[in-house]
């Protein structure tokens, strides 16, 4: 059987539903595990022993545990106690924690490497902690982890193919219902690798405009 | 006015300010020197409530900065400038120097950034007003660092050191502005070790040795042979920085 893409040609809207039903799960998922990430960096450097240490549980616990556990105890598992989720926000939810978990780590060393000195200007004049969080400490934590979390987001978007093993039917999952179709594997994984390949490379060009962006007072020294 | 009593402070074993009785009153320069360690910086940051005092107290116009309740006020009425400017590196000159009248003293946009145009441009920064921290000089960095302290319309201006970091070129474009300051009767507390300058600008001298307060005097008796350089700890530590 030689090779022939053209044969998938019926099934390209089925995949590029898939395809963005990828996307929507990514963006989505991104945007949270950015605001978890966020959010317990700021309890894990806290100066509340509590929270803190509630933050570290958090992130090591999901670092720990197989994604595809995760979600399947969220999916399946949760039902059993009465909790109802679709497929679809069962999965968003699931990547946002365990992205967030690996976010915040980033995050943290982002903040733990902020001069103490710049904080203590920002106290000094009277802001509050909120404020310095907001206007200070996260723009300068996000300007030195934003090529590492880029590193996180694309583990998400390859992270989100798992995602089909809960009846979505995202990139791979419609992948897998066209290669049973039509017995033609090779093409239909060949363009799903593509597909993929495109997807995170457009993550990390984002994440390179962003990290432009944000360091742009330092940017001939910046390589 | 700034009114420290019986003020200790202790980094574990090590008695870092032991006992300090001082009294700034508005319209004062007041220098402190001292040697290295002598604790100097110690002192400012306990002013401006970096550090917990063990013991004693320091007011500023009354709010107690050991109070978390007064310490707001007493920041509001004091700004300090540091060692080694500690400008917020993600903000163009402007915003550094607008954030904290925004957030704090509520001022508009508009309101804070013509006011840190007028401020740059006292200090000869007006061009510069959009450039961020890693794309100004160090001498320019600590003159944004000033105007920085001084947008809070401080009624007491407290300054570690604040051109140590710099060469003699740049330390010059920062005291000139300093002196220009203290002309305008700007209350001052100066941790310095430019001797020669703090001559010029000071109305009093405060020397710091081991976390004591030896002397306290006004200037002119601080440099007379027989005020302060009678003390031979005083007359030696001028010398030595005379020669460095
Ligand atoms: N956070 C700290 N923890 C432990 N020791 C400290 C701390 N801060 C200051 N010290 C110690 O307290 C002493 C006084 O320090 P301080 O910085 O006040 O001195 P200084 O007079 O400002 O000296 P310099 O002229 O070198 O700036 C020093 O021995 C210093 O090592
Ligand atoms: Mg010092």
């Amino acid at each position: 059987m030689p090779f022939d893409v053209t044969i998938l040609a019926p099934h390209v809207p089925f995949l590029l539903k898939g395809a963005l039903l990828t996307a929507e799960a990514c963006a989505l998922a991104l945007v949270g595990s950015l605001i978890i990430g966020l959010l317990v960096a700021a309890l894990r450097t806290s100066s509340s022993p509590l929270l803190s240490r509630a933050a570290f549980v958090y992130v090591d616990l999901f670092r720990n545990i197989p994604f595809i556990v995760q979600l399947f105890f969220f999916f399946y598992g949760l039902p059993e106690i009465g909790i109802y989720v679709d497929a679809f926000t069962t999965g968003v939810i699931a990547l946002s924690i365990a992205g967030g978990a690996f976010s915040s780590d980033v995050i943290r060393s982002g903040i733990l490497a902020i001069d103490t000195g710049i904080i203590e200007a920002a106290e000094v004049s009277g802001l509050s902690k909120p404020v310095i969080f907001r206007k200070i400490v996260m723009p300068i934590a996000l300007r030195t982890s934003i090529r590492p979390l880029g590193s996180v987001f694309i583990n998400l978007v390859l992270t989100s193919s798992i995602l089909s093993t809960i009846t979505l039917n995202e990139l791979t999952g419609s992948a897998k219902i066209v290669a049973s179709d039509t017995f033609r594997p090779f093409e239909v994984y060949a363009v799903l690798l593509i597909a993929y390949a495109s997807l995170t490379y457009l993550v990390s060009l984002a994440i390179g405009v962003l990290h432009r962006r944000l360091n742009r007072d330092r940017m001939p020294e910046v390589a | 006015m700034i009114r420290a009593r019986g003020v200790r402070k202790s980094f574990g074993s090590a008695i870092v300010l032991d006992g300090i009785d001082l009294d700034v009153e508005s319209g004062e320069v007041v220098s402190i020197l001292g040697s290295s360690g002598s604790g100097k910086s110690t002192l400012i940051r306990c002013m401006n409530g970096l550090e917990k005092l063990d013991a004693g107290s320091i007011t500023i116009d009354d709010f107690d900065v050991s109070r978390p309740k007064d310490l707001a006020e007493a920041r509001k009425r004091s700004a300090t400038v540091f060692q080694l400017f500690n400008l917020y590196p993600h903000m163009t000159a402007v915003q550094n120097i607008t954030l904290a009248p925004i957030q704090v003293l509520k001022r508009s946009r508009a309101e804070a950034e013509a006011a840190a145009r007028t401020l740059l441009d006292s200090v000869g920064l007006g061009a510069r007003a959009d450039a961020y921290p890693a794309q100004l000089s160090g001498g320019q960095r600590q003159r944004v660092g000033i105007c920085r302290a001084l947008a809070m319309n401080p009624r007491y201006l407290l300054l570690d050191e604040i051109t140590s970091a710099l060469d003699p070129e740049m330390t010059a474009e920062v005291l000139n502005i300093l002196a220009q300051l203290a002309k305008n009767g700007t209350t001052m507390v100066f941790v310095t070790h430019e001797i020669e300058f703090a001559r010029t600008i000071s109305s009093r001298i405060v020397f710091l040795d081991k976390g004591q307060l030896v002397v306290d005097l006004p200037t002119e008796e601080f440099f007379a042979a027989d005020g302060g350089m009678a003390r031979p700890r005083i007359s030696q530590f001028l010398s030595k920085m005379r020669k460095d």
